[in-house]
């Protein structure tokens, strides 16, 4: 009665106030998570390592390289591309930068990254039990490394069951992201089926439809379903096969696979062998004289074979490759990349180094963009299609099977007087994109299991 | 049925791969013939030999000087070896020695790794091996692996000779058969052993040199062979030396015959073999009776 | 049960009560300083690996080099019956694959066996290099090929409502310890069981074993198909450990590997292999984390091998397990505090003396006979047309120049040796070409010229083996019974101590005693058979002439109730001994009758004494 007006202007100035106050407030808490990222970060379960492996100031990547057997060279090159790529997280670096989520540098969301390297001795096995030791030991939020399809078939399947994410850089049968696919498994490199369809179509127009080939298959399943891609993509062009030589495991001496070759009347032969074996029987093929009888390809090469075979051997010769290090012509970040490599390592960085490498950075700008470490959700943004720019070019993963959607390098070797400096061995002929070799989903057998199954 | 070229070629093929098995199961034989085991280093001698062709021929080019180099090489090795660690072996049972080589094996590999890494190295053929021979028409084959054959061919014919033709290969040829009794006589059986173990290993170091130029030069090139040269010297008969020669042509023809039949089978054929040999033969074809 | 007998039967089990604590102990500290259980439990799978192959080759001197046909068997066959959905019961199939690995064994053994040494290795290697490319091609769509068999499902329990299953982890060590601490226990009774004795026997020295009538290629099979099962159940545990299975399992380096981490740890301790797989796993990883070490990790390895081979060969943990031994035998040497007499054999009056199997009943009928036995080798006739006849109780002595023949002529009587032409008769009952195993079971054994004796085992032990042949039969696998638990047996080796006078040396090294005392061992030995018929073989050789006149005597003690054939040079002892003499020269019979009558015979002294005047003796 005695409330004056002010009063109750007041006590209604108050309520709206307090009203208003609270209504700031409340949009002020909605909107602060937006402003401090890492304070919005939502609580998710833990899940395999996570939280725990990311709970101090590091962060721990384990990669498992075959450092002693018959593939010690290519695990080399991958152990360095993938501590060049730690380098380059945690320092940041020109390739880095040009990934928008990563290019502050200082590791991986804060959390500065440290690793564990193990020999694999290219055997599933001691990669497998490397592996889980880092898992338990280390608490390793990524792992990586392969070289054999079946350390990468079998990591997948450890990562799986571990819940920890595994990119899988060097391995190149269908399997990985086909019938053995796994949701915490990814396979950036092309896989056989795209090999085989990069190569079928531009050494048509180079050598011509309808030819004759003779094949040296490596008996083992790799070796095997690479020569059913290569044959069903050729096939395409009319291409028929004049003989087909399997060469069972353990043969140190070709040769009557290479008569048989050399007698078949083929046109172009194919030598489908990889790492040491392929030096040995490109050489042994030299002799025989069937480099100059017919045109020789080697679809996968071996980074490798140049020191041993020279441009006598491999000049005018075709191959594929993952990646390489010519293409710094066109895109810059080769560039950089083979600059830090080289004042690194001290010699220039091959295929199966920038793969490694490309791996790295594909599975940190995911957890970038994710803002956490927690599995599903990096998966999710590995998933995303979203491109990333690499050294390879511009980069992501096909969501239903984890295959990545990478080019093929179509290269021709150089001969003498093409050679302009050292390592300077193959000239880029096409660089074909991936999109337009990626195999249909329904041929690849892959159903992904779902990130809690085991 | 394949063709008869393609047979004919095959059988050529094994022989000229056989030639240099028996080269290296040669060595094999003698050591275990006099010294009483079997070398599981051998393998990586081989590799030295071809390691040592490669450094050779980077810097001088010339063939003759990597097949030396080869030799001595794997020379001054087997000395350090047998002098400075197998030597006291002699006296322990079999298995030790068998373990210890082993293990010698892994270190050869390995460091040969660390200095050289993994990468293949380039060994190309002699000049005066470039080229094709034609056979009447029906086959050819490599210059450099015809040439092969006569290399390796003059390199046991001067094994033979020594071991056949000279006094030490006399007391060689005597301590295969009785070490003791060559002992009783007098003759200084640990230069013997010195000497055999020598010799077995420039045998394998010169099938090395011979073989690089063949294959990828890789640290690990020598176990495939290895393993192939204890079919060859189980076959021969053990501490034999026309064994091993028989065994090695033997053992290259069942690989390179199977392969024009069923590629699939050949390693496994040569396994089935040395089983076969084994049960029913276990001196091998020309091995002495009793030392099993 | 007086207190020393409790604490002797619980020392007896001393290791296994240890190996519990540790099984149960240790995991806590793996988890502490590694996180995880899971390299343990890596590790006791390849100590049960391990425990099987030592069975082999530490205590049966097998040195195999391909047991990676059997752990990879086990483990695709187990791999691929679940992965395909062939069987849902992780345990069946887990028993399937043990079970083929052993079929797969006694296949490999069969064949392997036939051959010894160097050769048996070289086999074993064969075999696995071919089950390893097999596994690879032919065989590659049930395999996996190169890529093995991911994605083996883990067993699971359920106990009512709830499910546990065996993936990595807590309870797949409890379930892997069980297991080991069963291979553990099962092998710690063979090895003190009577097969262990004759396994023992077969390592040290085959031959001996086989003459002391024990079926060694049986022996030898059991132990290869056992360590084959070993193998298998290990591979098994491996696949469903780390739900896949490689096939680097059947590799070369799989075997190698073996090979390595059990002479790391020691040969002939069951627990090494185990040791020896600690150290390599943990080296091998913590080598590759040392800076500037990285695939050198290898080299070290090797030269650490190269290493103990050479200069610690009992291996890390067989060095000290051997101390620890070497100190109880000589806490046992002291407590026998009788001065060791080196005095002659004493015959002891009332000493039971083991009952010869046939009684000397039918003393008219000749209990050993050849007739015209002679061996041929090659073109050599090392034995022509001899012939003798032997009544029940007399010893008769074959004497002759170096080179006639004798010890080969003995040879075809115990059956070391198959006659190229001839028969060999024991009791009218013809046992030409028999085994040296089945002679021995008849009745007849032999005492070598050289020693032939188990030299790490002593004197009871040795004797042991020579008994356990008589009373147990050639092939029995007793493996729950202790060796020295059987009373016959103990009876038999009692009474052979006795007879010899042993009783100081028993339990010593048999490598330790000298020269004379090994001798008497060496009788012992053909003694502890209980044969009807004795074979010695220069007895005398190398004997003091105190010693040789106590063996003498002893002589001629064992032939009361026993037929001797004497091989000698002593002319003394022969013409002391024998009722007959046959003289042997060139390998052909030269004369034959009483000592009298060699003594006088003409041709005799020309061949044998050259033409000087025969010395006259008493």
């Amino acid at each position: 009665m005695n409330r004056t007006i002010k009063g109750r202007e007041s006590r209604i100035a108050t309520r709206r106030g307090i009203l208003q106050t609270s209504i700031a407030a409340g949009v002020a808490g909605l909107l602060t998570p937006l402003a401090a990222p890492h304070v919005w970060a939502k609580t998710y379960p833990s899940m395999g390592t996570y939280p725990a492996g990311v709970k101090g100031k590091t962060a721990f990547a384990a990669g498992m390289f075959p450092l002693t057997g018959p593939y010690a060279s290519l695990g080399g090159d991958e152990r360095n591309g993938f501590l060049l790529a730690i380098e380059h997280l945690n320092n940041g670096s020109k390739v880095t930068e040009a990934v928008p989520s990563l290019s502050k540098g200082g590791g991986v969301l804060g959390k500065k990254l440290i690793f564990g390297v193990s020999d694999s001795q290219t055997l599933a096995n001691p990669a497998v039990q490397a592996a889980t030791r880092f898992i338990d030991d280390n608490n390793a939020i990524v792992m990586t490394g392969a070289i054999s399809s079946a350390i990468a078939v079998a990591l997948e399947a450890l990562a799986q069951r571990k819940k920890v994410i595994y990119m899988g850089d060097i391995t190149a049968s269908d399997a990985t992201t086909g019938k053995d696919c796994q949701r915490f498994g990814f396979r950036l490199m092309p896989d056989n089926y795209m090999f085989a369809q990069a190569l079928a179509p531009v050494l048509t127009k180079q050598l011509g439809h309808n030819l004759k080939a003779a094949y040296l298959v490596p008996d083992y399943t790799f070796g095997t379903s690479l020569h059913t891609e290569l044959t069903q993509a050729f096939a395409k062009y009319g291409w028929t096969s004049a003989t087909e030589q399997l060469a069972p495991l353990g043969t140190t001496d070709f040769t009557s696979y290479l008569l048989n070759i050399a007698n078949s009347g083929a046109d172009v032969m194919f030598n489908e062998t990889v790492g040491a074996d392929e030096v040995t029987s490109t050489k042994q093929a030299v002799q025989f004289g069937i480099t100059k009888k017919m045109k020789f390809v080697i679809p996968l090469l071996s980074p490798f074979i140049y020191k041993p075979m020279g441009p006598e051997v491999l000049g005018g010769m075709y191959g594929t490759m993952l990646w390489y290090w010519g293409m710094q012509e066109k895109n810059p970040l080769v560039k950089y990349f083979v600059a830090d490599f080289h004042n690194k390592f001290h010699y220039m960085p091959r295929p199966t180094a920038a793969e490694c490498y490309t791996c790295m950075i594909m599975w940190a700008d995911a957890v970038e963009r994710a803002g956490t470490f927690y599995p599903p959700e990096v998966i999710k943004m590995l998933e995303s299609g979203y491109k990333v720019d690499t050294i390879i070019g511009k980069e992501w993963f096909r969501a239903e099977d984890h295959q990545g959607v990478s080019p093929v390098v179509v290269v021709q070797g150089k001969t003498k007087s093409e050679i302009h400096g050292p390592a300077d061995n193959w000239k880029i002929t096409d660089i074909v994109p991936g999109e337009e070799l990626m195999q249909p989903l329904k041929d690849t057998g892959c159903r992904l299991p779902s990130t809690t199954a085991a | 049925m394949p063709p008869t070229a393609v047979i004919l070629s095959q059988a050529f093929s094994g022989f000229a791969f056989g030639t240099l098995l028996a080269l290296m199961s040669s060595g094999l034989t003698i050591i275990f013939g006099t010294l009483g085991f079997v070398n599981f280093a051998h393998g990586a001698m081989f590799m030295l030999g071809a390691y040592a062709a490669f450094l050779v021929l980077t810097y001088t080019h010339s063939y003759i000087a990597a097949l030396a180099a080869g030799a001595l090489i794997l020379l001054v090795a087997a000395f350090v070896l047998e002098r400075g660690l197998l030597r006291f072996f002699y006296v322990r049972p079999p298995e030790d020695q068998l373990l210890v080589t082993f293990g010698l094996s892994v270190m050869l590999i390995e460091g040969i790794r660390y200095f050289f890494g993994s990468d293949s190295q380039r060994v190309s053929p002699p000049s005066w091996g470039d080229g094709i021979v034609n056979f009447w028409g029906i086959f050819y084959y490599p210059l450099y692996r015809v040439e092969v054959i006569g290399i390796a061919a003059a390199f046991l014919l001067a094994l033979y000779l020594l071991l056949y033709h000279t006094s030490v290969g006399l007391m060689v040829r005597a301590g295969i058969e009785d070490r003791l009794m060559v002992g009783l006589l007098g003759i200084d059986v640990r230069r013997m052993f010195l000497l055999v173990f020598a010799v077995g290993a420039m045998a394998a170091g010169v099938a090395g040199v011979i073989f690089a130029p063949l294959s990828a030069v890789i640290p690990d090139m020598g176990t495939p062979f290895l393993i192939q040269a204890f079919v060859v010297v189980v076959i021969g008969g053990l501490g034999s030396f026309g064994g091993a020669i028989v065994g090695g042509i033997l053992v290259g023809e069942l690989l390179s015959l199977t392969t024009a039949f069923n590629p699939d089978y050949s390693q496994v054929s040569i396994y089935l073999a040395m089983t076969l040999v084994l049960i029913l033969r276990p001196r091998g074809l020309f091995g002495a009776v009793g030392r099993i | 049960m007086s207190a020393s007998v409790v604490a002797r039967r619980g020392s007896r089990w001393l290791p296994e009560i240890i190996v519990v604590l540790l099984l149960v102990g240790l995991p806590f500290g793996f988890v502490a300083a590694f996180d995880t259980v899971d390299l343990l439990s890596r590790i006791l799978v390849w100590g049960l690996f391990g425990i099987g192959f030592d069975l082999l080759f530490g205590y049966s001197g097998l040195l195999s080099f391909g047991q990676a046909a059997f752990f990879g068997t086990g483990g695709f066959m187990t791999a691929y019956l679940l992965t395909s959905h062939t069987l849902t019961n992780v345990w069946l199939a887990m028993l399937a694959g043990v079970v083929a690995a052993m079929l797969l064994g006694v296949l490999v053994g069969y064949l392997a066996l036939r051959r010894v040494g160097l050769y048996f290795a070289m086999i074993t290697l064969a075999f696995a290099q071919l089950s390893y490319f097999v596994e690879d091609s032919p065989l590659a769509h049930w395999t996996g090929g190169e890529n093995g068999l991911p994605g083996v499902p883990p067993p699971t329990i359920e106990i009512g409502p709830l499910t546990f299953s065996f993936g990595s982890g807590w309870r797949t060590y409890a379930l892997i310890a069980t297991l080991f601490f069963l291979g553990y226990v099962l092998a710690r009774f063979i090895v003190r069981s009577p097969v262990g004795a004759v396994l023992a026997g077969i390592r040290q020295n085959a031959d001996r074993t086989a003459a002391l009538g024990h079926s060694v290629p049986g022996y030898k099979l059991a132990v290869f198909v056992l360590a084959a099962a070993y193998a298998g159940l290990a591979g098994v545990l491996l696949g469903i450990f780390q739900s896949y299975m490689p096939p680097g399992a059947f590799s070369v380096d799989t075997s190698g590997q073996l090979v390595f981490q059990t002479v790391i740890g020691g040969v002939g301790t069951l627990l090494g292999p185990t040791v020896g797989a600690a150290v390599w796993l943990f080296l091998r990883d913590e080598l590759q984390q040392i800076p500037g070490v990285g695939s050198l990790w290898m080299f070290i390895l090797g030269a650490i091998f190269v290493l103990l081979v050479t200069l610690l060969r009992k291996g890390l943990y067989g060095t000290v397990a051997v101390w620890w031994q070497s100190h109880a035998v000589a806490r046992v040497a002291a407590t026998r505090s009788e001065p060791r007499p080196r005095a002659a054999v004493r015959p002891h009056p009332g000493a039971a003396q083991p009952t010869p199997p046939s009684a000397a009943g039918a003393a008219a009928t000749p209990v050993l006979e050849a007739r015209s036995v002679s061996k041929n080798f090659g073109g050599v006739h090392a034995v022509s047309k001899v012939s003798l006849t032997v009544p029940t109780g007399e010893i008769y002595a074959v004497i002759g120049p170096n080179g006639a023949g004798k010890t080969t002529f003995l040879r075809l009587l115990s059956g070391e040796m198959v006659p190229t032409g001839g028969r060999v008769l024991l009791r009218g009952h013809d046992i030409t070409g028999q085994s040296v195993t089945a002679v021995n079971r008849e009745g007849i054994a032999k005492s070598y010229q050289i020693n032939q004796l188990f030299n790490d085992l002593t004197s009871r032990q040795n004797l042991r083996i020579a008994a356990l042949g008589r009373h147990r039969g050639t092939l029995r696998f007793d493996v729950f019974r202790a060796a020295d638990s059987i009373p016959e047996v103990e009876e038999s080796i009692a009474g052979v101590i006795d007879e010899l006078g042993l009783a100081a040396i028993a339990d010593l090294p048999v490598a330790t005693l000298p020269y004379g005392e090994k001798r008497r061992i060496e009788l012992g030995l053909a003694l502890a058979t209980l044969p009807s018929v004795l074979l010695l073989d220069e007895p005398l050789a190398g004997l003091s002439p105190g010693e040789r006149q106590d063996v003498i005597r002893l002589i001629r003690r064992l032939a009361k109730g026993r037929t001797i054939v004497l091989v000698e040079h002593d002319m003394d002892a022969v013409f002391a001994l024998a009722a007959r003499i046959m003289v042997m020269h060139l390998g052909r019979p030269l004369a034959e009758g009483t000592p009298a009558e060699i003594r006088r015979d003409a041709e005799v002294r020309r061949a044998y004494l050259g033409g000087l005047k025969a010395h006259v003796h008493a």
